[in-house]
């Protein structure tokens, strides 16, 4: 058995989609046209049921429409249409793994072996109808033996505006054909639904043949002889006897939504509610497909600006997010995308929005006994954004400013890098102090205490590291004066006055990077100085390259 | 007239408490757990840093007080069984003596205030970073470095400010540590360390011993501890544990 989803008025539907569930349902009982042409002279290109009902006809102009008063007017968007027709064939995906983009506004599922699993045809086909009105369309759905004959019933009845299955509402709810029973249930319909040319229409007409009855019942010699091959294939069709292997649609692999303002936009609230509807459609996608988005991408285009005489420039900003933990949690990525914007000005109105997330399989993790409480992978996300709200994201020389510090393979005192902070569980942390220990002997401090005081306490001071003496970094370095007695520091200039060097350590000199323009070359010496609060333990360096001292931190 | 003034308490009580129980309701501070500051002497005599609760580690800026040290050693216990964060409110840590402490670097997470173009002063970052990581749960230790924030500047903050950090870190299993030149939070504070150097020890012209010693202003006790839980370096205090600290340059 095949079945057809057909959405009547798709292009309207189309443009609905994106609106809440009450404006939604508002629009669908008021007038509503769409508009499809130069922006010269648009014309209506399809109209809803009740603009019909009010006059409007396909092809009038927006003048014309505008002396009917109270009709809504939408301009045609494409990519709105192709968003739903893609959200149509997906929602087909959830019954049937096998499913035909067959055209615009309609699909068919093969449902072959499924009767157990979705019950008898008639509940399946309510069944179906809730689910796609709570996905927001308006479908029509018939259910057949073969693939046309189903798009004929789904589209043909639609245009009749007859039902087969009775129901409470009155809400079309479809049409199931049982087998054999194809050209008896097609009978009623017009000739004007079949896949029919101009020309043969208007013959068919000058016989008197206007339904499927009708063309069904005429001799099969005799179309040929008059018709050919295109009138047999259009009696066949009328019979219901068209069998034809389903075209499934292909598996795209993109995620992708995006939408087009009517007019640029320039606050944020209109931006995150689309946002927010875009990625609500993504998740579900994902959701349906079984997939975590890993990555997503957001490109927001700007309105076009005339800088000069004859020339447009469209600008774009565009932001990627790269998740630690894929997810289908549409409001973390709506968390995230909005911290990004809420810290940007954008220079023009906004016109359109596209989101792209990049699918993976979702993470199946079970959790460990022993690991220990962490921030929840996918909350980090959002905390961290909030951090970089706060305090930036990166310093001048871009390093990040969140994050987890990490040693950079170099020798050059002082570098570092941060590196993105995941709670994602890693390798056990050392038991041991690690083994690089600054090479010239840096200053380290052990911890003394009595032998029977550590027995006292074994659960606290079982595998204790060794502690050490940290270098407190000034960021950037103090540019500082000293005076040397030959040349041993003896007094340094700190915080606007002298300070006495009572001892001092070196020089350790150490260069690199002579190769390139980064070059560096420097004497360190560790001095003791006299504060007023007592020693000061300070790093001093010398910058052989400028002749400049500094004082890069102070041991504390 | 005292027991007139106890009856007149007790109708006052009487009428107050239905509507208002909270006034009346004694508030007992939550003690549970600790992380080890890897110090051993400082561990045995305050059983490390405590968790539910707020703990400053005061010491000189100018002068070499160890508090750093201290701060470094205790991110090192903890990150072997916790995800931890440190505010950096001066961008002052220095990943290598991290590294050699032997910090887990992928469990901490590192907040660099004050480096990029913000606008917000380092301390207000600092403390909004607070808020947000205390929102965000799930982290064991939460440090706050105000070293080389003006003592005139971190003074300014509210009392307000150090007893709701007090109240919403009570509810979480974590630690919160400032770690400034002057302790702040005065009550609010579950544990208050001062710490200060001893003179140096050189031999020549290499200083080869750095000793600190560790003042419990204010303990799990209670109440403020006095000068009889001053430990000095080496020596062994009253209650049987020491604090030092020594230092070796090659």
């Amino acid at each position: 058995m095949f079945a057809c989803f057909y959405i009547p008025d798709f292009a309207v539907q189309a443009a609905l989609l994106p609106e809440p569930p009450e404006t939604r349902a508002a629009l669908r009982v008021a007038p509503l046209a769409i508009l499809d042409g130069p922006a010269s002279l648009p014309r209506v290109f399809a109209t809803n049921f009740a603009a019909r009902r009010a006059g409007i006809q396909t092809g009038m102009t927006k003048l014309q429409v505008e002396t009917y008063g109270g009709v809504r007017l939408r301009k045609r968007s494409m990519a709105q249409e192709d968003a739903a027709q893609a959200a149509l064939v997906n929602f087909a995906g959830t019954f049937s793994p096998r499913v035909e983009s067959t055209c615009p506004g309609a699909a068919i599922l093969d449902l072959a072996g499924m009767e157990k699993l979705l019950g008898p045809w008639p509940e399946a086909i309510r069944e179906m109808m809730t689910r796609a009105r709570e996905m927001g369309f308006d479908l029509h759905i018939a259910v057949a033996a073969n693939p046309d004959t189903a798009f004929l019933a789904a589209r043909g009845f639609s245009a009749n505006g007859s039902s087969r299955i009775p129901r409470p509402s009155s809400i079309w709810a479809g049409v199931f054909i049982p087998p054999g029973e194809e050209a008896a249930q097609l009978a009623s319909l017009r000739v004007d639904a079949l896949p029919i040319s101009p020309a043969m229409l208007e013959i068919l007409n000058n016989w008197g043949i206007r339904t499927f009855q009708a063309l069904a019942a005429l001799p099969a010699v005799a179309i040929v002889e008059r018709l050919g091959q295109e009138g047999l294939y259009l009696q066949k069709l009328a019979r219901g006897e068209v069998s034809r292997p389903l075209l499934t649609a292909e598996e795209k692999a993109e995620f992708t939504a995006s939408f087009e303002f009517d007019d640029p936009v320039e606050t944020l609230e209109s931006i995150f509610f689309i946002l927010n509807r875009m990625l609500e459609e993504l998740c579900l996608k994902l959701l349906n497909a079984a997939l975590a988005a890993q990555e997503l991408r957001l490109t927001i285009a700007l309105e076009v600006r005339q800088i000069r005489r004859g020339e447009k420039e469209e600008e774009q900003y565009r932001h990627e997010w790269k998740l630690p933990v894929p997810t289908q949690d549409r409001s973390l990525l709506f968390g995230l995308i909005r911290l990004q914007l809420e810290k940007i000005t954008f220079s023009a109105p906004v016109r359109r929005l596209m989101a792209e997330v990049i699918p993976v399989k979702p993470r199946v993790a079970q959790e460990d006994f022993f690991t220990p409480p962490a921030p929840e992978a996918e909350k980090l996300e959002i905390t961290l954004g909030r951090l970089r709200g706060v305090v930036g994201s990166s310093d001048a020389a871009g390093v990040a400013c969140v994050g987890s510090p990490e040693l950079v393979d170099s020798h050059k005192p002082g570098s570092f890098a941060v590196r993105h902070f995941s709670s994602i569980a890693e390798a056990p942390p050392h038991r041991s102090r690690p083994q690089n220990h600054s090479e010239r002997g840096e200053p380290m401090c052990k911890a003394h205490g009595s032998a029977e005081s550590k027995d006292s306490s074994p659960s606290l001071n079982s595998n204790l590291l060794t502690p050490v003496t940290t270098l407190r970094i000034f960021r950037p370095a103090l540019e500082t004066s000293v005076e040397l007695t030959g040349a041993k520091p003896h007094f340094v200039r700190l915080w606007s006055r002298h300070r006495r060097v009572l001892a001092a350590s070196g020089p350790w000199a150490s260069s690199g990077d002579w190769w390139n323009a980064s070059v560096w070359w420097r004497e360190e010496w560790d001095v003791a100085l006299k504060m007023p609060a007592g020693l000061g333990f300070y790093r001093i360096y010398q910058d052989r390259l400028r002749e400049q001292w500094y004082v890069e931190g102070a041991f504390d | 007239m005292g027991s007139k003034a106890q009856i007149l308490k007790a109708q006052i009580r009487a009428q107050i408490e239905e509507k208002l129980p909270s006034a009346f309701t004694v508030y007992e501070r939550q003690e549970r757990g600790s992380i080890a500051t890897g110090i051993a002497a400082i561990d045995e005599a305050v059983r490390g840093v405590p968790l539910h609760a707020l703990t400053e580690i005061c010491g000189s800026d100018m002068a070499s007080s160890g508090k750093t040290s201290v701060l470094t050693s205790l991110l090192a216990q903890a990150t072997r069984e916790h995800f931890c964060a440190l505010v950096d409110a001066r961008d002052s840590f220095d990943p290598a003596s991290g590294q050699a402490a032997g910090i887990h670097f992928s469990r901490l997470l590192w907040v660099r205030c004050g480096t990029s173009r913000v606008k917000l002063p380092p301390l207000e970052q600092a403390f909004k970073v607070t808020d947000i990581l205390l929102q965000s749960g799930g982290f064991g230790l939460i440090a706050v470095n105000l070293s080389g924030i003006p003592e005139r500047v971190v003074r300014r903050i509210p009392l307000s400010t150090w007893f709701r950090f007090s109240r919403v870190i009570e509810k979480f299993p974590a630690a919160l540590v400032f770690v400034g030149e002057e302790p702040h939070a005065t009550s609010c504070a579950g544990l208050v360390l001062r710490v200060a150097s001893e003179p140096a020890v050189f031999s020549g012209k290499l200083m080869t011993e750095l000793k600190l010693r560790v003042e419990v202003v204010r303990g799990r006790d209670k109440k403020p501890a006095g000068s009889e839980r001053y430990f000095e370096l080496g020596k062994k205090s009253p209650e049987g544990a020491g604090i030092s600290l020594s230092a070796q340059w090659a």
